[in-house]
């Protein structure tokens, strides 16, 4: 059985002087699949905005708002509460020929393409084959996932927003994001159309219900081998009743929680907070 | 046209009069006259197999140009020079002038006008309006689910991978439907005298201020050849894209309010902005008159704000939105693309329409033309391999040296690689270019693009031309302008017209059909009529007459 978890994500802007326009978009909104159903979901600003919502090219909610009012900061508060699924299984509906055929290749290539997050490497083109050999293509994904979190060292402040697949795999160290950026780089070399989700994780499993703990903004992957299923290659766990998912993309470029642009004083990021409670 | 223009524009005209003899007193009886033709037609000019579309190969001159001929022939060459040169400061003097390569200069204007008969623009008019049909209904469906791709006609790498196709377009649906307000559509004449589509430019075609204002200074120069012949007005392009405009805007809004967006005075198309804006009587403004607040969009006026329902901008889609594209643009409007989404506000031409005129997507659109409108293509493209394609790059590498090699986002002539002109270092690097970016590379045969006479010196020679027609879509109807912008370039055998490479222009006529006036209503822009009154059926019957020119040709009849 899933959970019913709420997650309240907070995060926004500091500005050195007062900033008098500002346009944002955020994408704080989870939505429902066979994987997790959301139950209620709101995005609100302070200072107050009239918000604009919209679906993007992936799918997305995306929730947009202009401010005109002086200020120096900005928060912005997604909270949802969402009934989460059991454990994901790996698909083994497809073969190696088939994921080679012109058809696949066509219907998903945007998720088989490198991008600047996703790069391409030599090493990890020679990884890649070496991981794919001898395996169906449901194994070589969890293959891929264990060989990223056996490589990496999870740190974070080594890595920064902006940093590539391949600076990742250079430096050894990373968090979630560049994990799934790695894994990306892995599966997409074999022919295995993958993609980034963003989420959220709620860290521990014994939480009991009605407690709150201090969750994490998460990214993990999905593989589609026959059809999509995710796995989570910075815990090495399958997608469960802790993930809430909220985004798919390319890479993170595609998912970003808040981009935004001002006129004003120099910005800082407020720390992100994200509380997760178990509500069942 | 406001008085301020005609002020400017009557003094080279006023000056010629007073210092030149008329053409008709000049010509009468000259011998030498027709010396500006010879040796015209001489068999090692460059590119002898391009069609001329004056003269016939055996010297005789063809049908819609006869009229022209005689009155040019007889014409002393200091005369023709003497009247050139007052085009030349017509343009100086209205400050009309392109940058090329940094530098502003006036856009050459030549005297020899280009001359279409009404059965060939009716074919070619017809041929526009469907390819402006199947690429509207092809953007259309590539920003929403994109059934031409489902359906196995297209492959959606050919989208996906194009830099120009915006994802943040998606489900952007504009009220009327419309996508390409403005299509500006490049054909060029074959050896045969085949009109072919070069390429279609559906963002942000420019150059139909050309096309006006090369009418004007011809009228006010020439006022006796337009006597001689019955050529289609092009003055009212400006009552049609307004009322494309305004045709475009949310039915909710009684008066839609319509402004022009530039970038600048440093832009070089920034003349046709504040031409267009002046024509049709709206507000021409730069990104920062423009701001949108809970996605409505607004002017800043000394007068306060002030709502703007549609934004004929003609800046490119990556600065148009701060939010959405390059955040660093200054030029643009932060948050216009969802204004445009929620419905407050049309942008005209639509973002990312650069997904329908992408050279290799160009290959595509005779399939387009069958899958959305089951029609054969009235014109044709230009045969041209596709190097993404395994087979068609192996052909072009082999032959390379006889091929014109063009990068699918090259525009201005920049990139374009003549192989026959290659050094073998040159060819060498094309195949590594080829084979490292296929996708980025189309290739052509050479088109020995056809021939118009034109002044060179004292002499009148074949120069090559291409035509860019302007095509107005208003949602019911296309309009097509009779004629469009002629490019000719300048330097002897060169190939290459844009105005980038140093190009020149011509005026284009099209002759209004000799037979009823019921023959041209039937090609006519059905529904505008009543709303646009300046494109009624007597205005594209009559003669290029207003009111200065014939107050010309009375001078000119005193002088003669």
């Amino acid at each position: 059985m899933g959970w019913r978890i709420r997650v309240v994500h907070e995060t926004g802007f500091k500005y050195s002087s007062p900033v008098l326009e500002t346009y944002n978009e955020v994408r704080l909104t989870p939505r429902s699949d066979q994987h997790q159903n959301v139950i209620v979901s709101r995005v609100e600003t302070v200072p107050a905005t009239r918000s604009y919502r919209y679906e993007d090219y992936w799918g997305t909610q995306v929730t947009a708002f202009d401010l005109h009012a002086p200020h120096t900061e900005l928060l912005v508060t997604g909270t949802s509460v969402v009934e989460t699924g059991d454990d994901s299984e790996p698909l083994r509906e497809t073969d190696w020929a088939e994921l080679a055929s012109e058809h696949i290749r066509d219907r998903y290539t945007e998720m088989l393409e490198f991008t600047d997050y996703v790069s391409r490497d030599p090493e990890l083109v020679r990884i890649a084959k070496g991981i794919r050999k001898d395996k169906e293509p449901a194994d070589a994904v969890l293959a891929a996932c264990e060989l990223v979190r056996d490589t990496m060292t999870y740190q974070s402040g080594t890595t920064g927003v902006s940093t590539s697949a391949t600076e990742a795999w250079q430096t050894g160290k990373g968090v979630c994001q560049d994990y799934a950026h790695l894994t990306l780089v892995l599966l997409r070399e074999m022919g295995i159309p993958a993609r980034y989700v963003s989420g959220y994780l709620l860290p521990r499993k014994d939480v009991a219900v009605g407690d709150t703990v201090s969750g994490q903004s998460h990214a993990w992957i999905e593989a589609r081998t026959g059809g999509w299923w995710g796995f989570d290659p910075t815990n090495g766990i399958p997608i469960g009743q802790r993930h809430v998912w909220v985004a798919v993309g390319r890479d993170y470029a595609d998912v970003s929680p808040l981009k935004g642009i001002y006129s004003g004083g120099t910005a800082e990021a407020l720390d992100v907070a994200v509380d997760m409670t178990r509500l069942a | 046209m406001t008085p301020v223009s005609r002020a400017v524009d009557r003094r080279p005209a006023r000056t010629r009069t007073e210092k030149e003899p008329g053409p008709e007193s000049n010509g009468a009886g000259h011998e030498g006259g027709s010396a500006l033709f010879d040796g015209y037609l001489e068999p090692d000019r460059p590119n002898p197999d391009a069609f001329d579309e004056m003269f016939n190969a055996d010297g005789s001159v063809r049908a819609p140009y006869r009229q022209l001929h005689d009155a040019i022939a007889p014409t002393a060459a200091a005369d023709l020079s003497a009247r050139s040169e007052a085009l030349d400061r017509a343009y100086m003097d209205q400050g009309i002038t392109f940058s090329l390569s940094g530098k502003e200069r006036p856009f050459p204007l030549d005297i020899v006008p280009r001359v279409i008969s009404a059965s060939e623009w009716s074919r070619l008019q017809r041929g526009i309006v469907q390819r402006v049909k199947a690429l509207e209904a092809f953007l259309a469906d590539v920003y929403n689910d994109a059934q031409i791709v489902r359906d196995g006609v297209l492959p959606r790498r050919l989208i996906t991978s194009c830099e120009h196709f915006k994802r943040s377009a998606h489900l952007l649906n504009p009220p009327n439907g419309v996508r390409i307000h403005v299509a500006g559509i490049d054909l060029v004449r074959d050896q045969e005298g085949t009109f072919r589509v070069l390429e279609d430019n559906l963002r942000n075609p420019s150059g139909v201020s050309y096309v006006m204002e090369n009418r004007r200074t011809m009228a006010r120069v020439f006022p006796d050849l337009f006597t001689r012949q019955r050529v289609r007005a092009v003055g009212d392009y400006s009552t049609h894209l307004l009322h494309a405009l305004r045709a475009a805007a949310a039915p909710n809004v009684a008066d839609p309010n319509v402004v022009v967006l530039t970038p600048g005075v440093y832009n070089s198309a920034y003349f046709e902005h504040s031409l267009l804006a002046r024509q049709m009587g709206v507000e021409l403004v730069e990104g920062r008159d423009l701001f949108c607040r809970d996605n409505l969009v607004y002017m800043r006026t000394t007068e306060g704000e002030q709502r703007v329902d549609v934004v004929y901008r003609r800046i490119d889609d990556d600065f148009l939105d701060p939010l959405q594209f390059k955040p660093t643009s200054v030029l643009g409007v932060a948050g216009i693309m969802n204004a445009a989404r929620a419905g407050n506000v049309v942008i005209a031409n639509a973002v990312g329409n650069g997904v329908g005129d992408d050279k290799l997507v160009y290959t595509y659109v005779p399939q387009m033309i069958k899958y959305y409108l089951d029609e054969k293509p009235i014109i044709p493209n230009v045969t041209t391999l596709r190097c993404w394609l395994d087979g068609e790059r192996e052909e072009v590498l082999d032959r390379l040296h006889e091929l014109v090699i063009k990068p699918v986002e090259g525009s201005g002539g920049y990139g374009i690689l003549f192989g026959p002109n290659c050094s073998a270092k040159e060819l060498q690097k094309a195949r590594k270019a080829i084979r490292d970016d296929p996708r980025g590379w189309i290739a052509q045969p050479v088109v020995q693009l056809s021939t118009v006479p034109t002044k060179v010196d004292d002499r009148l020679v074949p120069r090559h031309v291409d035509l860019r027609p302007f095509a107005v879509n208003d949602g019911e109807d296309v309009f097509v302008l009779p004629g469009g912008l002629t490019r000719v370039a300048l330097p002897k055998g060169s190939l290459v017209v844009n105005s980038s490479q140093g190009g020149g222009s011509k005026d284009t006529w099209v002759l209004a059909a000799s037979r009823a006036p019921e023959a041209e209503r039937e090609l006519g822009e059905r529904g505008i009529a009543s709303k646009a009154p300046v494109s009624g059926p007597a205005a594209e019957q009559g003669r290029e007459l207003t009111v200065d020119q014939q107050q010309q040709q009375q001078q000119q009849g005193r002088d003669a």
